[in-house]
């Protein structure tokens, strides 16, 4: 006794050629990597988040040392250029107004 | 575990590998790897809840098994109906409103001198229970009307347990997903390419909209209201409301994602809700999967339509008391239902007695209306405690000039989150389409770089989602 519903997954694209279990192999590897290769710094932050162990000090180690590399190599660079662009959007205000720790401009 | 973290990722990609390879050869051994998975999700908050989860799963087996031996042998469902039902609540009433009760009393029981024997217990809220307390209820009700068939215990458990739904939703009906568990599911390249645009768009929703208003704008403006300038609430107020579509909305988008590249086929929860030019168009794209469920099993159960103006009126206005009850033991929540369902009354009413010959707003003024009723809902919603709610709705009105919390990027965020919901209903599957057709190693590099741009514009750190709570 199946109800028929609308999913938003239910799209109807040409299935030929690779399946889709091979896509979404392909795909999560490149993701992982291309993650890995410029956002390694990511990574060693969530390993500093570890409890202390010596486990997590293997993990932590090997976390840092390819964040250490990536950035010698200025893979980090376009996360970086990014993220102060956004910064900069962040701190951005209408003339005359006040900073959110100061009283509202009259 | 949140979605939008690193540790979910690392959680959930060793179990995509074990469904698809080890689940490939076995249906039963895919469910179970699911099940351990849930329970490992659903435990990373406290042990004991998967424990309450099990139970609460074991007692909708057991009811539904003893509901259909009633009606193969011709008998009335409604003890075992009533007693299934009665427990769900029982399991609900104790975790969500033990304490609003307990608060309520306490003056009474002061004043008759029964003070000292008020108890001390803080009862802790497990994440999701509305959820899937609501998912068992409809559960029996569904076979009790002859709409599903019971399900094993496996399945029952799963279908409660599966954990992208678990915590926030959507409420997935039985009938919607134990079919899908009778066999190992088939992916296909549209389901993979929708779903990682579902991902990477609901983590854009949270991490960059919902929690940049929630930390600039929105907490501030809700601490402490008497602080702040009439421009700096209104647009707090509006801030607030699309933060909560961008928070809500984005976990039902990684939920049915999630779920997608897991093979399995969620329902729709939003359909671009601040587009609705009345109340009752609101609630049909707005948390679909609840208003479908209090349509269903509370509206219907209490009359619906079938009787005159009044009754349905009142109707009405029960089901969005009980649907305002249900997110929490609060006087806000219990107000922002009241609105709901008198403003549904009304459109109602006035469907009912609009004279004859008079034009229709045009449906742009509808919307802005509808819009700012529901703003003024979720002022209610948000707010802490009633008096915060109008010490905010009267600040609003003395509207003291100056401007200090809403900088340029959270207005032009606002802007965004409500221009969302006039782009074309067919974008995502046209997207969808075209994105399937990609080579593969060209998607998973726009995925990362997707994650990455997310990743540099997010705010540090991860709020949990405004409906964990529920």
């Amino acid at each position: 006794m199946a109800d028929a519903f609308e999913s938003p997954v239910d799209v109807a694209a040409d299935e030929r050629g690779l399946s889709g279990l091979g896509q979404m192999a392909i795909v999560i590897i490149v993701a992982v990597v291309t993650l890995a290769l410029l956002n390694a710094h990511a990574l060693a932050a969530w390993a500093d988040t570890l409890e202390p162990g010596a486990r997590s000090a293997r993990i932590g180690d090997a976390a840092h040392a390819l964040a250490d590399r990536t950035a010698a190599r200025g893979f980090d660079g376009p996360r970086a250029t990014l993220h102060d662009q956004w910064n900069r959007a962040k701190a951005a205000r209408w003339s005359g107004q006040s900073r959110p720790d100061q009283a509202p401009a009259e | 575990m949140l979605f939008p973290t690193l540790d979910f990722g690392l959680f959930f990609l060793p179990v995509l590998l074990l469904v698809w390879t080890v689940g490939q050869a076995s249906n039963e051994w895919r469910k179970i790897i699911l099940l351990l998975a849930s329970w490992i999700f659903y435990g990373a908050w406290d042990w004991r809840f998967v424990l309450l989860l099990i139970a609460s799963a074991a007692l909708n087996w057991g009811c539904a098994q003893a509901i259909q031996r009633r009606l193969d042998d011709g008998r009335s469902a409604q003890p075992w109906l009533g007693l299934g039902v009665a427990a769900n609540l029982a399991i609900l009433g104790f975790f969500k409103y033990f304490g609003f009760f307990i608060d309520q009393l306490a003056p009474l029981l002061v004043k008759a001198g029964w003070g000292r024997d008020l108890p001390l217990i803080e009862v802790i809220l497990p994440v999701g229970i509305s959820f899937f307390t609501f998912q068992g209820m409809s559960y029996l009700i569904d076979i009790a009307r002859r709409q599903t068939a019971p399900a094993t215990f496996l399945d029952t458990t799963l279908l409660m347990s599966f954990f992208p739904h678990l915590v926030a939703g959507p409420i997935v009906r039985a009938s919607h997903l134990v079919p899908q568990f009778a066999r190992v599911p088939k992916l296909t390249r549209g389901m993979v390419a929708t779903a990682l645009i579902l991902i990477c768009w609901g983590l854009f929703k949270k991490t960059v909209i919902a929690s940049e208003l929630a930390t600039g704008l929105v907490d501030k403006a809700f601490f402490d209201p008497t602080a702040q300038s009439g421009l700096d609430l209104l647009a707090g107020a509006y801030g607030y409301a699309v933060q909560i579509y961008c928070d809500f909305s984005a976990y039902s988008d990684m939920a049915v994602g999630l779920a997608a590249l897991l093979g399995y086929r969620f329902p729709r929860n939003f359909l671009s809700p601040y587009r609705s030019g009345s109340l009752q168009e609101f609630w049909r794209r707005w948390h679909i999967s609840l208003s479908s469920w209090l349509r269903d099993y509370l509206y219907i159960s209490l009359g619906g339509n079938r009787g005159g103006v009044w009754f349905i009126c009142r109707n009405l206005m029960i089901t969005m008391l009980l649907g305002g009850f249900w997110h929490g033991a609060k006087w806000t929540f219990l107000i922002w239902g009241a609105l709901h369902g008198g403003v549904l009354a009304i459109e109602r009413l006035w469907r009912e007695w609009r004279p004859a010959g008079l034009p229709a707003l045009p449906r742009p003024l509808a919307i802005l209306i509808i819009f700012h009723i529901v703003v003024a809902g979720w002022i209610f919603f948000r707010a802490d405690t009633l008096d915060g709610a109008l010490a905010f709705f009267t600040q609003l009105w003395a509207f003291r000039p100056g401007v200090a919390l809403a900088s340029p990027l959270l207005c032009g965020l606002i802007a965004f989150g409500l221009a969302i919901h006039f782009t074309p209903p067919a974008l995502l599957p046209a997207l969808g389409r075209r994105v399937a057709a990609w080579p593969a190693p060209l998607l998973g590099l726009a995925t990362g770089l997707a994650i990455l741009i997310v990743d540099a514009m997010r705010f540090e750190g991860v709020a949990a989602f405004i409906y964990y709570q529920f």
